[in-house]
């Protein structure tokens, strides 16, 4: 601030302005503490988390507050969690993640295209009964789905895992809207050079809807990886195909004593690390997917 | 462009060959069973490996395997209607009414060796119509294990009635020691409504009589411990289980059944404790619990000839030895009970209590009463509920299911 | 009309429809494998849970053995003095507690942090975001394992609110207290079960008492609670971002050349132009809240005292031994889906579907 030694209106203006920066100065500082307060409080869980995961069981129950480790660093949890099934299941999940991503985007975007393009008979109530199954809550088709997976002899099997969930209607919901957005002269234009619908789509239309195919991979890996009830219900009494997510909900079951948090924070982080690895990678992907859907919905 | 298209294609691949190689395919020479169980503790699924490891050995054609999972009931059910039956399975007592009316189990009562040897009230939980269904495994009974060096240093006597346990525990609860650790539910708490004299339903388990004024004096010496602090539950005191709270020292008294033997001995050998009978009710009556758990067969089994001969090996002499040995419970064949006794002095307790222990398992869908009552007492030991309230609301839960059980 | 133009024009027809039949054919192609999934394994399933809530199968015997009872399983959940009933109306008040509480907080705290992070003077913008959003990757089997640890008796939230309070805390077993968090307060002014007039505890409605009724969520619940609000305010905040940076910032200017302060803005301008989105965030919200299974299987099981045992965790409980049962409050959990959805629909008008 410079001084001003002038008349006294010019005075009353600097101290306003005095009064009013250090009024702006507060509040920014309010707003960073506020922020960094609850920045902590969202990640410090998962500091703790991985902190603790490398230390002795004994160690975590009597200290588990500190960041270091006061009995040396140990990877007894993570040898635990990788002497259990941790392995297996972590290729289980990334197979059905994987595979999932795949259906999810060829099968979300025909069908996204077909209801925001193609003129045929019956595609309000297709639509209809598309959206109607975002209503149905997973866990209502808990004995149902479990009956018809054993019909057809799915129970327990990886293709159990895969088939129901190879698409949804959210995907098909977002891909629709995005090929509503692009204008109707780009296909009418290749309609005239005699391009067939299923060529028009895959060299047309789907190069323009990669950011929407992003968002839509992102979503459907991360709904598969995180999915527990998916698994619940088909492969529950398979142990072999047991995803982490259900491993890691159920290992805790399989001891009968005191809750074993070495090997329950080891299984934590490494159920975890995938998906951060993904996201710190792709982040600028995964906060503009989080929005699409809101802005565009 | 091209980079994505590799990572694309190297993704497809390893999805299409991790579906390829999910279905493994199994060499199958010998016929594989499979027993499904819950896991207890480490020592029994240690003790059940073993026995397997020595049947496995013994046979050239069969080949079985002990599967221990979680959320048990759950499993099972699935295996049983998704036609991926285990070949043998735990069937608590509990569950073994439903079981019967549901028509899950083969009675295979007929081809187990030398019948006669099984406990009478053990082959009464298992039978039904006239039949034996399955094997009683072990049985388990409740007693009263107090931490002896506590116990010691404060002068005290094993408590044998209500009033000395009231005492004990007010004598040895500190801070960080809890006098009692039992969390209220429906089969502990019944082993003080029998030393009251009480009951949870007439003879031929038709109608509920948990609402009575027995049952009342027993849930208010319980409530009494709890709301002066005396008592704690598991997660009060910190514990996982009464075993543990026992193991770590938070706990002068806890009430198990053996099975918290095997897991002392294997997790903390050094602590001192004692096991005593349960202390007697306000007119002296004894009063305990005795679970039981069978190994079941489906009735639409895939192997029932090795499965049985499997189970006659579990229930026999040798296994049924080796695995009481290693966790506590006790054998289901009287002839085993002197040679059981003789190696294990400290578990006669167990044995003595079963003689006035009653028994486990009502009707089907009873286990909606149990939780049902489970939550009451809950309620009740938090003074979210009156003793009155209480017992009425598990009385009539019962009453209706009993009703429907007995249509 | 000359002979010529009329083949022309049947001509141009026929292409027409020749054209319409491939277009027909494409858009079935299209869909059809996504339909196909859909259709049998959701609606075929639906149509099974609808017949067997009319049947008394069990779940143990095989399927073909059950017998029709009628409208036994509604009348038992819904219009019968029956434990069932008990039960439902219990998951519905444990649900309803838990929707109560987190969906406007959740909704509150997310506006806030997409306001304040929405500041033209903020540095690490990037970062704050990251930080936010980085619970929502992660899945509630995790969550939920490391809420356990930490919510322990002995765990760090219990010792860092002992360091807080300077000792002066008793600590609360999170996860084992039955006690509702309303009846706590009660509990404040001298109002407990003991204490509280006759007709509140004798009079019973759907299954519960007044009593019963006013519990509010109890303390276990309300851990779980904190965990979900935790979990979802990073993403619910990244939508009201993208909102907010739709406002044109000459709304703003016109508000402040006539004089409004910041707090006026924001009453005015800010408020106003995000009723969409909040109405989103809070029917996404209530329909996410309705339905909420995974923590509650990882965490508490329902305990204590069934305290937590909410409407989806209470079909897959029943659904062991009643499965009948269950699928007649599997269809009870739909409707009330609906009935949110509906409202969304309504509220949204075509901005939704």
């Amino acid at each position: 601030m410079t001084a001003t030694t002038a008349a006294g209106s010019a005075n009353t203006t600097t101290n306003l302005r005095t009064s009013s920066e250090v009024f702006k100065k507060v509040r920014i500082a309010l707003t960073y503490g506020f922020l960094l307060l609850f920045g902590l409080a969202m990640v410090m869980p998962f500091i703790y988390s991985v902190a603790n995961s490398f230390k002795t069981l004994p160690d975590i129950n009597a200290n588990p507050s500190l960041l270091y480790p006061t009995q040396g660093v140990s990877v007894e949890g993570y040898r635990k969690v990788f002497t259990q099934d941790f392995p297996r299941w972590l290729l289980n999940s990334i197979g059905m993640s994987v595979t999932l991503t795949i259906t999810h985007l060829v099968f979300d975007s025909l069908a996204g295209y077909a209801l925001a393009r193609i003129k045929f008979p019956g595609r309000g109530i297709a639509f209809t009964a598309l959206i109607g199954t975002m209503m149905v809550p997973g866990i209502v088709l808990l004995v149902p789905r479990f009956l018809v997976l054993k019909q057809l002899g799915l129970i327990g099997t990886y293709w159990g895992l895969i088939l129901p969930a190879m698409t949804g209607a959210f995907g098909v919901f977002l891909m629709k809207q995005f090929f509503e957005s692009i204008p109707p002269d780009i296909e009418e234009a290749a309609s005239i050079d005699g391009c067939g619908r299923f060529r028009m789509f895959f060299v047309v239309i789907l190069p323009l809807a990669i950011p929407a195919l992003t968002a839509l991979a992102i979503f459907s890996f991360q709904g598969s990886w995180n999915d527990l009830t998916g698994p619940l219900i088909t492969v529950v009494n398979n142990r072999d195909l047991w995803t982490l997510q259900l491993g890691l909900a159920l290992v805790r079951g399989e001891t009968g004593s005191a809750l074993p948090w070495d090997i329950l924070l080891s299984g934590a982080v490494i159920t975890t690390l995938p998906m951060a690895v993904i996201f710190f990678v792709f982040q600028r992907f995964f906060m503009e997917s989080a929005t699409y859907t809101a802005v565009k919905g | 462009m091209n980079k994505k298209f590799a990572f694309l294609a190297l993704v497809l691949v390893i999805a299409l060959s991790l579906a390829a190689a999910a279905p493994a395919v199994r060499a199958q020479d010998k016929i594989q069973l499979r027993l499904l169980g819950w896991s207890g503790s480490d020592a029994e699924n240690k003790a059940l490996n073993q026995v397997v490891a020595d049947f496995n050995a013994s046979q050239t054609e069969i080949e079985a395997k002990f599967e221990p999972v979680p959320d048990y009931d759950t499993v099972l059910q699935n295996a049983l209607v998704g036609g991926d039956v285990p070949d043998v399975f735990y069937v608590s007592v509990q569950n073994f009414p439903t079981f019967v009316r549901d028509e899950v189990l083969m009675p295979y009562g007929d081809k187990l060796d030398n019948v006669e040897d099984f406990y009478p009230a053990l082959r009464d939980s298992f039978s039904a119509n006239d039949m034996l269904y399955c094997a009683p495994k072990d049985f388990s009974v409740l007693a009263l294990q107090i931490n002896t060096e506590m116990f010691e240093k404060a002068g005290l006597k094993p408590p044998t009635t209500w009033d000395e346990m009231k005492a004990a525990a007010k004598a040895l609860a500190t801070d960080s020691v809890a006098g009692f650790v039992l969390n209220p539910s429906l089969d502990r708490f019944a082993a003080f409504f029998y030393a009251a004299g009480g009951d949870i339903t007439n003879a031929d388990k038709t109608e509920m009589a948990v609402n009575s004024a027995e049952n009342m004096a027993a849930l208010e010496f319980l409530n009494s411990l709890y709301s002066e602090g005396l008592a704690k539950t598991t997660a009060d005191a910190n514990a996982g289980w009464g075993g543990e709270a026992l193991g770590k020292g938070l706990a002068a008294m806890v009430m198990e059944g053996n099975w918290v033997e095997g897991f002392m001995k294997d997790s903390y050998p050094d602590v001192k404790y004692q096991t005593v009978e349960l202390p007697a009710g306000p007119t002296g009556a004894k009063g305990s619990l005795a679970f039981t758990v069978c190994y079941g067969v489906a009735k639409n089994a895939k192997n029932p000839e090795a499965s049985i001969k499997f189970i006659n090996y579990l229930v026999g002499p040798d296994g049924m030895k080796t695995w009481t040995d290693g966790t506590g419970v006790l054998p289901s064949r009287m002839s085993l009970a002197e040679g059981f006794i003789k190696q294990f002095p400290e578990r006669e307790v167990y044995l003595k209590s079963a003689e006035f222990a009653h028994g486990w398992g009502f009707a089907p869908g009873f286990n909606q009463v149990e939780t049902k009552a489970n939550e009451q007492l809950q309620l009740l030991i938090a003074g979210q509920a009156t003793i009155e309230d209480a017992l009425k609301e598990i009385e009539s839960v019962g009453n209706t299911v009993l009703a429907e059980a007995n249509k | 009309m000359t002979a010529p133009s009329v083949t022309m024009k049947r001509a141009s027809e026929d292409t027409a429809r020749a054209k319409n039949m491939q277009e027909a054919l494409a858009g079935y192609g299209f869909i059809s494998p996504a339909l196909a999934v859909i259709v049998v394994f959701i609606f075929v399933p639906m149509i099974f849970a609808f017949i067997i809530s009319f049947t008394d199968w069990t779940g143990l015997k095989p399927v073909n053995e059950a017998q029709w009872n009628n409208f036994d399983n509604y009348r038992k959940l819904l219009f019968e003095d029956h434990p069932n009933r008990d039960d439902f109306s219990r998951a519905l008040k444990n649900t309803a507690y838990y929707a109560l509480g987190v969906v406007p907080t959740q909704t509150a705290l997310s506006l806030l942090l997409a306001v304040i992070v929405n500041q033209k003077f903020l540095r690490f913008r990037g970062f704050f975001r990251t930080a936010f959003y980085f619970p929502s990757i992660t899945s509630a089997v995790v969550i939920g394992t490391i809420f356990l640890w930490l919510f322990n008796r002995d765990g760090i939230i219990n010792r860092l609110l002992i360091g807080i309070s300077g000792g002066s805390y008793r600590p609360v077993t999170w996860l084992n207290d039955l006690n509702g968090v309303i009846h706590n307060v009660f509990k404040v002014f001298g109002l407990t079960l003991q204490t509280a007039p006759p007709w509140m505890r004798q009079t019973e409605i759907f299954g519960q008492s007044i009593w019963q009724w006013l519990s509010g969520p109890s303390v276990s619940m309300l851990a779980i609670m904190i965990l979900a609000i935790w979990t979802t305010s990073g993403t619910l905040m990244l939508i009201f971002l993208a909102a907010l940076q739709d406002i044109p910032t000459q709304l703003y200017e016109a508000a402040s050349v006539d004089g409004a302060n910041r707090w006026q803005q924001f009453r005015r301008v800010t408020l106003p132009l995000l009723r969409p989105t909040t109405f989103f965030v809070v029917t996404i919200g209530l329909i996410g809240t309705f339905q909420v299974f995974d923590q509650i299987y990882v965490i508490s099981s329902g305990a204590p005292a069934g305290t937590t045992v909410t409407i989806a965790y209470l079909v897959y409980t029943t659904s062991r031994g009643a499965a009948s049962q269950s699928a007649a409050t599997a269809f009870m959990l739909f409707v009330i889906i609906m009935f949110f959805t509906l409202i969304q629909r309504r509220l949204m008008g075509s901005r939704s579907w």
